[in-house]
């Protein structure tokens, strides 16, 4: 394994800082690629995987309706504007915006980062928490949009604004006006992913007929990332409307407000963005699995398979974002994107803590032109343990219901609510457990299953600014190995603070953060022993027997 | 099987944000939670057991979700109730006209289900008169010529919210009473009898 990891150069960028700058001297491993089929690394299932494979970036960007003819095949590419083109964008933008909003705006000016580089992150949530739930508007001005990492827009192509991340979507309809302006004068295609750079700022567009969605960031994601979290968004929207619906009601009535029947759910699109700026699951394409005993995990398994209903088609326990169990129908496999929108919008809302949830739900890449009907809650008042049973019938509620009910008499029948409480006390693991000095903390994905796992963040990523920029790195070097046009298998990375290694293979993906004091030598030999650790507690912290109905 | 029985069941419809969850709250837990408002996703069901003259009474409760998403939707949680209620905010008109919507939705597919109008918040009304949004003498009208009872309820203070579901509960039995006298003559007035399980079949 070791020899894999060849000897490269460790690069830091200008300030000590991260700087995904294409034309930077890139480390790229000449060796081939090694040692563990697909199906045979630590965590693949023994029985089959419980999800639709997926190729992460690549799986979220193909088309999820029979609608392929009209797609274009330049998914991902990037606008990079050189200096003239810049000018030019920058005066039609100005001239755009003068005609528009009475005023001119200079778009390098605008795209500028402000002073304070660095914020509170801390206060930032506490503002916009309070900004939605008393629904308040904040003041748009520029000064104010610079406060943020990322903003996110969402309009129609009639330029109609539906989702704004901060602020008002009445107050921002002006602003949407301009990105409007800007899409059509970019001709951004159906399907098609563009985006400018503009020192600091990335503004990626994303068009997905009858949307455009918009981010503007400062983050140092690549634009491949940014337009992932669009596209996110966007069926997230899909999960509440369906495509069929979305589409023929803007066919229906092209400057449609669809703010209207979005209502109330701002909260879970807010609520996905923090989680994605937080949560290596987005990143990974994959699901991360409570660590529990084998043994109980499979007696609960079976509780679940054996609560079963003809209309069922997934039975999934979880607990905050983690995967607890998920039994399915033969035949029928969850897509983790799909997954990761029932997380996310199970953890945007607390009202699902009483009583029984019935409510219609679309899993966009399982089937974007239906409902599912989900029944979800609570197994017990102060539990974090939340189960969600999917069915295809919107009118069997009692029966779904009914299937709680007995999943829970099981559970207490053979007194595993207990070992499951216990379980539930440590969600998380340490780094220590794995007893490498230098380690700090690391990602490691089966691609075959699905499944990731990763420990608790620790010190020295106390503060949630700290946790981010760590997930930042992994971004970064997540960018680095997915790259479109020269992915890297291995990349070794020095950076200021710590090391970082890297390590994608056709079966795995692995990402390591080391303290500083190690050399690369220990890096790669401690992957070995890091990677015999993970085989060693597999059967703890992935799900290797998923059952079916 | 030990499924739980439902006698009666009961639909709260109105716009988002008159305090729909918060009745149910109220009555089921008695309590009034603070904190940011959370619309409801879909619906949510809770059963409650009460006793009416001796005799116990399940109602099963569905407490909608106002928004305008799930309208197309609503059929599926209303269809069958025995009562509705059909709630509007005492300081909100807006409301009240999204009320008289679920009202005539009712009557056009769900003839024998009974409504009940509930204007919410009256606490409101309390700390400032000129607060409400619309006449009560209006509402009144509309109430009788609907044939629908009418109650102002507070969640935050509990005010007549246990009267109201009390009467639904009440209703429901009187009319089973005169359903089965009837029956018993072989006049079979009644609609067929939706009666839900938790677990299994009965019949
Ligand atoms: N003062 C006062 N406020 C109330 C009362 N009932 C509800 N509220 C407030 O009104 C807001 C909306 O209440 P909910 O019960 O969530 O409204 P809802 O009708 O269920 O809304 P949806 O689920 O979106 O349809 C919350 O902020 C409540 O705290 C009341 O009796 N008095
Ligand atoms: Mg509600």
């Amino acid at each position: 394994m070791a020899a894999d990891i060849h000897k490269k150069k460790g690069w830091e960028g200008p300030n000590g800082s991260l700087v995904p700058a294409d034309g930077q001297p890139t480390e790229r491993s000449e060796s081939p690629t090694p040692g563990l089929a697909q199906g045979m690394e630590p965590g693949a299932g023994q029985e089959g995987a419980m999800f639709v494979h997926t190729r992460s970036y690549e799986d979220l960007t193909s088309p999820e309706d029979g609608d392929v003819a009209s797609r274009s095949p330049e998914k991902g590419r990037g606008y990079q504007a050189d200096q003239t083109s810049m000018e030019q964008i920058s005066k039609d933008f100005s001239e755009l915006s003068t005609q528009l909003m009475g005023m001119a705006l200079d778009l390098e000016e605008e795209m500028r980062p402000s002073q304070e580089d660095k914020m509170d992150l801390s206060l930032q949530t506490a503002r916009r928490d309070s900004a939605r739930s008393e629904k308040e508007d904040e003041d748009v001005t520029m000064e104010a949009w610079r406060m943020h990492q990322k903003h996110v827009f969402v309009l129609s192509e009639a330029g109609k604004p539906v989702y704004s991340r901060y602020g008002s979507e009445e107050a921002l309809s002006s602003t949407m006006g301009v990105m409007m302006g800007l899409v059509s004068f970019l001709e951004v295609e159906k399907n098609a992913i563009r985006s400018i750079h503009a020192d600091g700022y990335k503004v990626v567009f994303v068009r997905r007929s009858p949307l455009v969605l918009v981010a503007m960031a400062r983050t140092r994601q690549s634009e491949q990332e940014i337009a992932h979290e669009l596209l996110y968004i966007y069926y997230q929207i899909l999960s509440l409307l369906t495509w069929t619906q979305l589409n023929h009601i803007f066919q229906q009535k092209q400057n449609y407000d669809l703010r209207r029947l979005l209502a109330g759910s701002e909260r879970i699109t807010d609520n996905l963005l923090d989680l994605m700026a937080r949560d290596p699951s987005f990143l990974m394409g994959a699901a991360r699995c409570l660590p529990m005993a084998a043994g109980l995990r499979d007696a609960v398994s079976t509780c679940l398979q054996q609560a079963k209903a003809k209309s069922l088609v997934f039975s999934i326990l979880l607990s905050r974002n983690q995967l607890v169990s998920l039994v399915r129908r033969k035949d029928q496999f969850l897509h983790p994107i799909d997954l990761h929108l029932l997380f996310n919008l199970i953890s945007s809302s607390s009202s699902f803590r009483e009583g029984e949830a019935w409510t219609p739900i679309c899993l966009p890449k399982f089937n974007s032109s239906g409902f599912f009907h989900a029944h979800i809650s609570y197994l017990e008042q102060d539990m974090d343990l939340c189960l969600l049973l999917v069915s295809t019938d919107h009118e069997d509620f009692f029966t779904v219901s009914d299937c709680k009910r007995r999943f829970q008499e099981r559970l207490r029948k053979r007194g595993m609510s207990h070992a499951l409480q216990e379980a539930l006390r440590t969600p998380f693991y340490s780094v220590s457990q794995v007893g490498i000095p230098d380690l700090r903390h690391f990602i490691y994905k089966s691609k075959s299953s699905g499944l990731f796992t990763s420990p608790e963040i620790e010190a020295p990523y106390v503060s949630e600014e700290e946790k981010q920029r760590l997930l930042e790195l992994y971004q970064y070097l997540h960018s680095r190995a997915h790259n479109s046009s020269r992915p890297l298998k291995n990349i070794y990375f020095t950076g200021p603070s710590e090391n970082l290694l890297a390590w994608v293979t056709s079966a795995f993906e692995l990402y390591v953060c080391y303290s500083l004091l190690g050399t690369k030598a220990a890096a790669v030999s401690a992957v070995n022993k890091l990677m015999k650790w993970i085989r060693r507690e597999e059967d703890r912290l992935f799900i290797l027997t998923p059952q079916t109905y | 099987m030990s499924g739980q029985r439902v006698d009666a069941k009961v639909v709260m419809l109105g716009k988002e944000y008159v305090g729909k969850t918060s009745l149910v709250e109220r009555y089921v837990h008695n309590r009034f939670l603070v904190g940011p408002y959370q619309n409801t996703i879909g619906a949510a069901f809770v059963a409650k057991v009460m006793s009416v003259g001796g005799r116990t009474v399940t109602l099963g409760i569905w407490d909608t979700a106002g928004s305008e998403r799930y309208e197309a939707m609503s059929r599926i949680y209303y269809r069958g109730a025995r009562a509705a209620i059909v709630c509007y905010d005492l300081t909100d008109s807006s409301s009240f006209e999204r009320a008289k919507f679920w009202v005539t939705e009712l009557q056009n597919f769900e003839e024998n289900c009974r409504i009940y109008l509930c204007g919410t918040k009256s606490d409101l009304l309390e700390e400032d008169r000129k607060k409400r949004g619309i006449d009560f003498h209006d509402v009144q009208d509309y109430a009788d010529e609907i044939k629908a009872e009418l109650f102002e309820t507070s969640s935050k203070t509990g005010q007549s919210v246990d009267q109201l579901f009390q009467k639904v509960a009440e209703d429901y039995v009187q009319l089973m009473a005169f359903q089965v006298m009837t029956e018993d003559e072989g006049v079979d007035l009644s609609q067929k009898h939706s009666t839900y399980f938790y677990s299994c079949c009965h019949h």
